[in-house]
């Protein structure tokens, strides 16, 4: 099978909002690519049950011509294993394990999950076992957060709070140093203290300093997932559910992506509803209320995808596909996805 | 709408994205306002692209709070306009305080600290009811996992920060959510198999790590049930999708069933577009789940 130019890339992330079908879109990719001979992985955070086991996560590869693998996210063991790398000795990182604010930060930071999507994919990209590399990315809204995820974390790590947090405040008595600097000192280490506790500022303050061996690699590392979010080898595929409604949030989110530099191969309009052959009456009472309702969300995607076509632009490349009786969850089924959609790119280009 | 869910002061709407909870969380506003309930309604959004606005068709909020029918109004609210506004009140002096919100650090801080944001948009909540604006808010929360995160937020701030005015919020704003009597929450789901999924494990995190269930669970968006006997000119495709998507469904809830058995509220897709008659159509449903 010849492969579309539209997915000619090495790294292909696949991006959209919630509810998309972009998880399975990608595994009908992955399973499509490595027929056609492709050492294929697909990287996803949240499968369903059927589509796990049909993947095989975490089990012997499947068998195709090009060998599929899949894996699974998991943003802790993934930010638990760069501060393990970074850490100039085990106890160091272990004073980062056991710190509070890291086990609350680990999940909680804003962007975390989003930057240990595209950590991971670095890491992967790496490995020359892998011809094709498909990422799944969390479903956030707009997706920009996972865009955004690696800027953040390195403007945060370059930031005045870093560079305040990691100055020692604390002496080894466990006293603010402020409280030296006289009665001014006192007067600040006492409002402090009052607003949100000595003992808060205490262990952030030691997170910091515990952390402050790891910051180069971090932010290096960070720099570099920026540049291959943006190289030549990654494209991306942005996922969108049908009906008008979604065209604006879609046209946002296709331009923000190119003002960022990212290379938009591809805009997949996913679950249509097909036209109901005949036209039956959208009249209440005239026909069931269960064809009725087909017939209007045919017609109504069916404008969608007009208005679709009228507003972009040649250089925007999109195909649609069609809502399946059933979720695609087995092997044979995914393959029949990803074929249908290699056909209509191939129908539109 | 029950009755209990009816007395609370905050309802929180949450669910995986995409399946509807802008569009149950102005429904139950509306219903909350309306009759016999009459309560004076704020219906507020987090998410900064705007779109409560167009379910009800009056004009965006801009983060202002504007009227949307009677007792009803809507306001999307940010968290970095909420953190402005406690330093505002802290720092009597305007132009300190500008100064204060500018800087990179307080700005880093705000972001990045964990909690903090989430812990902003409940602040603004309970604001809003302790100054008797609004007779109940209901929060169109963040998708899910985001979700949970934003009910966890005040115990986690709590955890943290032990002492002094920001952890005697917390510990307040904690009480207040795991309360079953003011805080009501609503998850909405899909009868297909990874949002009903997702809805289960977050039922199980509620309980696990928060101690607390949800009020009610709304599944949206079903197929109709089949016809008795299909009619003689239903075009076959048109059928089997129906048959299939139908039967999806079916299971799907015998799965939620067995995970939840609670009050449940059943929705069907309705055809019609995103807006004030979708909103209106279902509140209907809603109202009379008998029906």
């Amino acid at each position: 099978m010849k492969l579309p130019q539209a997915l000619d890339r090495r790294l292909l992330i696949v991006v959209g909002a919630g509810g998309v079908g972009k998880t399975t879109l990608a595994a009908a990719l992955g399973m499509v690519l490595a027929r056609a001979g492709a050492d294929t992985l697909v990287m996803t955070f949240d499968p369903s049950r059927r589509l796990k086991d049909a993947l095989g996560v975490g089990r012997v590869p499947v068998d195709t011509p090009g060998a599929l693998h899949a894996s699974l996210l998991d943003a802790q063991t993934t930010f638990d294993g760069l501060v393990r790398r970074y850490a100039p000795d085990g106890a160091a990182a272990t004073r980062i394990f056991e710190n509070r604010f890291y086990r609350h930060l680990a999940g909680s930071l804003a962007g975390v999950l989003e930057y240990m999507a595209v950590e991971r994919l670095f890491e992967v990209a790496r490995d020359s076992q892998f011809q094709r590399i498909i990422l799944d990315t969390p479903p956030t809204r707009q997706a920009l957060d996972f865009l955004q995820a690696p800027e953040r974390i390195t403007e945060f790590l370059a930031s005045d709070t870093l560079r305040l947090a990691r100055r020692s405040w604390f002496d080894p008595q466990g006293n603010l140093r402020l409280a030296r600097l006289g009665p001014v000192g006192r007067k600040i280490a006492k409002w402090l203290d009052t607003l949100v506790g000595l003992d808060l500022l205490r262990e952030v303050a030691e997170f910091f300093q515990a952390f402050g061996p790891l910051y180069d690699g971090f932010r290096e590392r960070a720099a570099a997932v920026q540049k291959l979010l943006r190289a030549r080898e990654t494209g991306f595929i942005l996922v969108t559910g049908p009906g008008a409604e979604r065209i604006p949030d879609m046209l946002f989110f296709a331009r923000r992506l190119r003002e960022a530099g990212h290379d938009l191969r591809l805009i997949i309009v996913n679950q249509v509803h097909p036209v109901v052959a005949g036209q039956p009456s959208l009249e209440p009472g005239e026909e069931s209320d269960g064809l009725r309702l087909l017939a209007w969300l045919g017609e109504h995607h069916r404008r969608g995808l007009d208005e679709l076509s009228k507003v972009l632009g040649p250089k925007d490349p999109w195909v649609s596909l069609p809502l399946l009786p059933e979720t695609p969850a087995g092997l044979p089924a995914l393959e029949a996805l990803g074929t249908t959609l290699f056909d209509r790119i191939s129908q539109r280009f | 709408m029950n009755a209990r869910l009816a007395r609370k002061k905050l309802v929180v709407v949450t669910g995986k994205g995409g399946v509807g909870k802008s569009t149950l969380s102005v429904t139950i506003g509306r219903l909350l306002a309306g009759k016999p309930w009459s309560r004076r309604a704020l219906v507020l959004e987090t998410d900064p692209r705007e779109s409560l606005h167009q379910l009800l068709g009056v004009a965006p909020s801009g983060g202002a709070i504007v009227p949307a029918g009677t007792r009803l109004r809507i306001q999307n609210v940010q968290a970095r306009a909420v953190h402005e506004e406690i330093v505002r009140e802290r720092v009597r002096i305007a132009a300190l305080a500008r100064r204060i919100v500018a800087s990179p650090l307080f700005q880093h801080f705000t972001a990045a600290a964990p909690g903090l944001n989430e812990l902003a948009v409940l602040v603004h909540a309970y604001r809003l009811l302790q100054g008797r604006k609004a007779d109940v808010v209901v929060l169109d929360a963040p998708a899910t996992g985001h979700g949970l995160s934003l009910l966890a937020a005040p115990q986690l701030v709590a955890d943290v920060i032990s002492g002094g005015p920001v952890g005697e919020l917390a510990r307040e704003l904690a009480n207040f959510v795991a309360d079953p009597e003011r805080c009501g929450i609503v998850v909405v789901t899909q009868a297909e198999e990874m949002v009903v999924q997702e809805a289960i494990e977050l039922i199980a995190s509620l309980k696990t790590r928060l101690g607390t269930r949800p009020e009610l669970v709304v599944v949206n968006a079903l197929y109709p049930p089949l016809p008795q006997s299909a009619s003689p000119h239903a075009p076959a495709d048109a059928l089997r999708l129906w048959t299939a998507r139908r039967r999806a469904n079916e299971q799907e809830l015998v799965r939620l069933r067995a995970a939840w058995d609670g009050p449940r509220v059943d929705l069907p897709l309705v055809p019609l577009e995103r807006g004030p008659a979708l909103v209106g159509a279902l509140a209907e449903m809603f109202g009379n789940p008998g029906r």
